[in-house]
């Protein structure tokens, strides 16, 4: 009996921990009294050193100065804060009189203001709640069906779970070690594929089940001219018109400015100058009377703007090498809040809530990582990542069987865990295997966090799907427009909505295993976003003696300043102090000397 | 059990007041830490205090807002057979962990980060980083932290008890107050006036 239990320690230790967790006792507190009875177990047992729990605060004090782990409050209080600040609101009422003219339209303005919050913010709830207030009434007042309007709308919510920045993300690149800006740019080109699969899907539904997403008719068209066209082709013309301003700016002005410049960096300031280039002409249009924009042209960029000055600032100055993505975060939430001070919708009493708010959610989720550090102690001590790896790596089909197995494993568990659950416990023991058998971690990373967002579409404890349940109709009402009375929406019909979205994320998993370069490009050096070079908090005291250890440890690898045009990468900097480097870095970057 | 359920009322008005106070720092935490990007791009100027001056703040957050957080049933559970079982099964469940899971875990760091704090505290110890604050400040924060947990702890233990003999009412579902709940009736309200 004692022998068995010292032999499979590991497994029993994983076991109980399920039915410790299944429970429905707070899961940071399960965690680390599994951690804790088990330690005591193998005390006892002589597997473990008496001493094993003297390890428990430098374990805490390793969390508490993971400054990673700031982007939790940071995204938090700035999703929280834009959800407040009504730019959701202006955008999906001004991107559906856009989109809304064609079948499927208001559909097609979900999944896009879906993917333009998902880049301001890494936040689900934000968008959700948002889309269910704003559009969901209007998909119903005009007969879309009840189940593609609530899929839509939870999926696209989720979009912020992938597209950059996203909270997944930093999570997921600290729980495997990787850089976080890696991280975003492996994600980049999966975000926008499977926005785009999305966007297919509500096409699919357009042409062949019309009747389910109607365009809108003429008299709910409020942004149209005097003469009653639709000034769409206006749009169309300021687009093309800014997106030239940003070509020559790029061509003419920055390249022979600043020779040096990485592409990441031209793509966002030239993206900065085309937006200012069409701002100034909407402005102008607006001030002086021109006309020579229509109504929706002047009001979508008008709408596009606070969107794309926080994207600016939450992402673009990573691009640039101004801000961590930590601090980004900061200054997306600063941001946020300059914006809602300034639209006049931030009061003192929704500051208290956002604040409040975030206080409780970033100590739940630290607390799981609390919980899972102490569980990990004497799971690593009683060799049960061994285990892991041993049952992992004798699966077979090396990495495709590795993949598939751990994919399906990640499926089902979303259904019972959350997101914060499964990158705290799960992911550390997957990612030492899977760097094993040779798979690229940021890849895996991604890949997993596609996954994952099943987890906030899964019937029935899937989070998006929560929160539409929550501002979603849920008796007869009347509708405010045509005075009709109208059905609620029922929960089965959110459930049957979210179906064909959480099918879609299989297949997007299935492309990414099939096509890892969606995610490898991020070593490519097209657009590297090399964060570490603002990396600036490294102790002085720090020895350097070896150079080449401490880049790596920077995670600075000379990929970050191979030019495009296939030269000669730099050769490897002078064994300065990190301090000084950073600082080179950041001064050659902007051609200052 | 009137005195027991008094003294756990004690410990939710503490525990609150914490709570209040300490979620301000959550937006001073974010203004220093773009404070730091700004100053970093503009004046080229750097300083590992005030780097270090984040997490300490944020590890006050998460450290002094976990009794709270424990008062609002803000600790997630997994809840896919928990939530079909009755209140009074609930309460047994919640006993049973704050017995079990909660109470010796945390009474457990809070006694072996105690001497964690004092080495430090005698010694004046400063962080590894040029420049970085003094070591204490923050390594005190575990012990409060985790005694605000044991007590909130025994607080709802008192209130589940009380709950389970017929003294109290259902200490689950008493949280009614939910900010996004408030929210998403204002937003309501502003859609509806614009249409």
């Amino acid at each position: 009996m004692i022998a068995l239990l010292t032999q499979n320690i590991a497994p029993i230790m994983f076991a109980a921990l399920i039915v410790f967790l299944l429970m429905g006792y707070p899961v940071a507190f399960a965690l680390a009294a599994n951690g804790i009875f088990f330690g005591l177990v193998g005390i006892e047992l002589g597997l473990l050193e008496p001493s094993l729990f003297q390890a428990l605060p430098d374990r805490l004090w390793g969390v508490m100065s993971n400054d990673t782990l700031l982007a939790v409050p940071f995204f938090t209080f700035m999703g929280l804060i834009l959800e407040r600040s009504g730019m959701a609101e202006d955008l999906l009422d001004t991107i559906g009189q856009l989109f809304g003219p064609m079948r499927g339209g208001l559909a097609f303005a979900v999944v896009f203001v879906g993917a333009l919050l998902a880049a301001t913010t890494g936040v689900v709830a934000a968008s959700v709640i948002s889309m269910g207030l704003i559009s969901l009434p209007i998909m119903l007042r005009y007969g879309y069906d009840r189940r593609f309007a609530a899929g839509t709308i939870a999926a696209s919510g989720t979009l912020a779970q992938i597209i950059p920045p996203s909270l997944v993300l930093i999570i997921m690149a600290d729980q495997l070690g990787k850089s976080v800006g890696d991280m975003y740019a492996g994600a980049i080109i999966p975000g926008l594929v499977l926005t785009g699969l999305y966007t297919l899907y509500v096409l699919g539904i357009a042409v062949f089940k019309p009747k389910w997403a109607p365009a809108l008719p003429e008299e709910a068209r409020k942004l149209k001219e005097p003469d009653g066209s639709s000034g769409t082709a206006s749009f169309v013309v300021i687009m093309v018109l800014a997106t030239l301003a940003a070509i020559l700016f790029d061509r003419l002005y920055y390249v022979p400015a600043y020779p040096e410049a990485a592409l990441d960096e031209r793509l966002v300031v030239a993206a900065a100058a085309g937006a200012a280039f069409a701002l100034a002409v909407a402005i102008a249009n607006r001030s002086f009377k021109l006309r020579l924009l229509s109504r929706m042209a002047e009001q979508v960029v008008f709408v596009l703007v606070p969107p794309l000055g926080l994207i600016f600032l939450v992402l673009g100055t990573i691009f640039l090498g101004w801000a961590t993505p930590t601090e980004g975060g900061a200054m997306g939430a600063t941001g946020a809040l300059l914006m809602a001070i300034a639209r006049r919708r931030l009061s003192l009493k929704l500051t208290q809530q956002a604040m409040e708010t975030t206080a409780r959610l970033s100590t739940f989720v630290v607390f799981i990582l609390i919980g899972a550090r102490v569980f990990s102690l004497t799971f690593y001590g009683v060799n049960g990542h061994v285990w892991v790896e041993h049952l992992l790596t004798s699966l077979p089909g090396g990495q495709l069987g590795f993949l598939i197995v751990v994919n399906i494993v990640i499926f089902v568990l979303a259904f019972f865990l959350d997101f914060f659950e499964l990158s705290f416990i799960v992911i550390p023991l997957l990612g030492p295997v899977a760097d094993k058998l040779g798979i690229d971690l940021i890849w895996f990373g991604v890949l997993l966090a596609v996954n994952m967002q099943t987890s906030f579409m899964h019937p029935p404890f899937g989070f998006a799907l929560f929160y539409l349940r929550s501002v979603a109709p849920a008796n007869d009402y009347m509708d405010k427009v045509t005075g009709l009375r109208m059905a609620p929406v029922t929960t089965t019909q959110i459930y049957w909505g979210a179906i064909p979205f959480v099918m879609i994320q299989v297949v997007m998993v299935g492309l990414l295993i099939a096509f890892p370069q969606m995610s490898l490009i991020y070593k490519s050096g097209a657009p590297v976003i090399d964060i570490d070079k603002v990396k600036i908090e490294i102790p002085d005291n720090m020895p350097v003696s070896q150079p080449d250890e401490l880049m790596r440890e920077l995670g600075a690898p000379p990929k970050g300043k191979v030019p495009l045009d296939g030269k000669d990468a730099e050769p490897p900097p002078a064994p300065k102090s990190a301090e000084d480097q950073a600082a080179d870095e950041l001064q050659k970057q902007f051609g200052g000397k | 059990m009137q005195g027991l359920l008094k003294l756990s009322k004690l410990v939710d008005t503490i525990n609150e007041w914490v709570g209040r106070w300490v979620y301000w720092l959550v937006l001073i935490v974010v203004l220093i830490s773009s404070g730091n990007a700004i100053m970093r791009k503009l004046f080229s100027m750097s300083s590992n205090a005030w780097l270090e001056l984040q997490w300490y703040l944020f590890s006050a957050v998460f450290l002094l807002c976990a009794g709270v957080t424990l008062l609002r049933n803000g600790h997630v559970r997994i809840d896919v057979f928990a939530g079909r079982f009755s209140a009074r099964t609930q309460a047994w469940i919640d006993i049973f962990g704050t017995v079990f899971f909660l109470l010796p875990m945390s009474i457990l760091i809070m006694s072996l980060s105690w001497p964690y704090f004092t080495r430090t505290f005698v010694s004046h110890e400063i962080s590894g980083s040029a420049g970085g604050l003094v070591l204490w400040p923050a390594r005190l924060l575990m012990p409060i932290g985790f005694a605000l947990l044991s007590l909130q702890g025994l607080s709802e233990l008192v209130k589940r008890i009380a709950f389970l003999t017929g003294h109290g009412p259902d200490p689950i579902k008493r949280h009614d107050h939910d900010a996004e709940a408030e929210l998403a009736e204002e937003i309501r309200l502003r859609a509806e006036g614009n249409a």
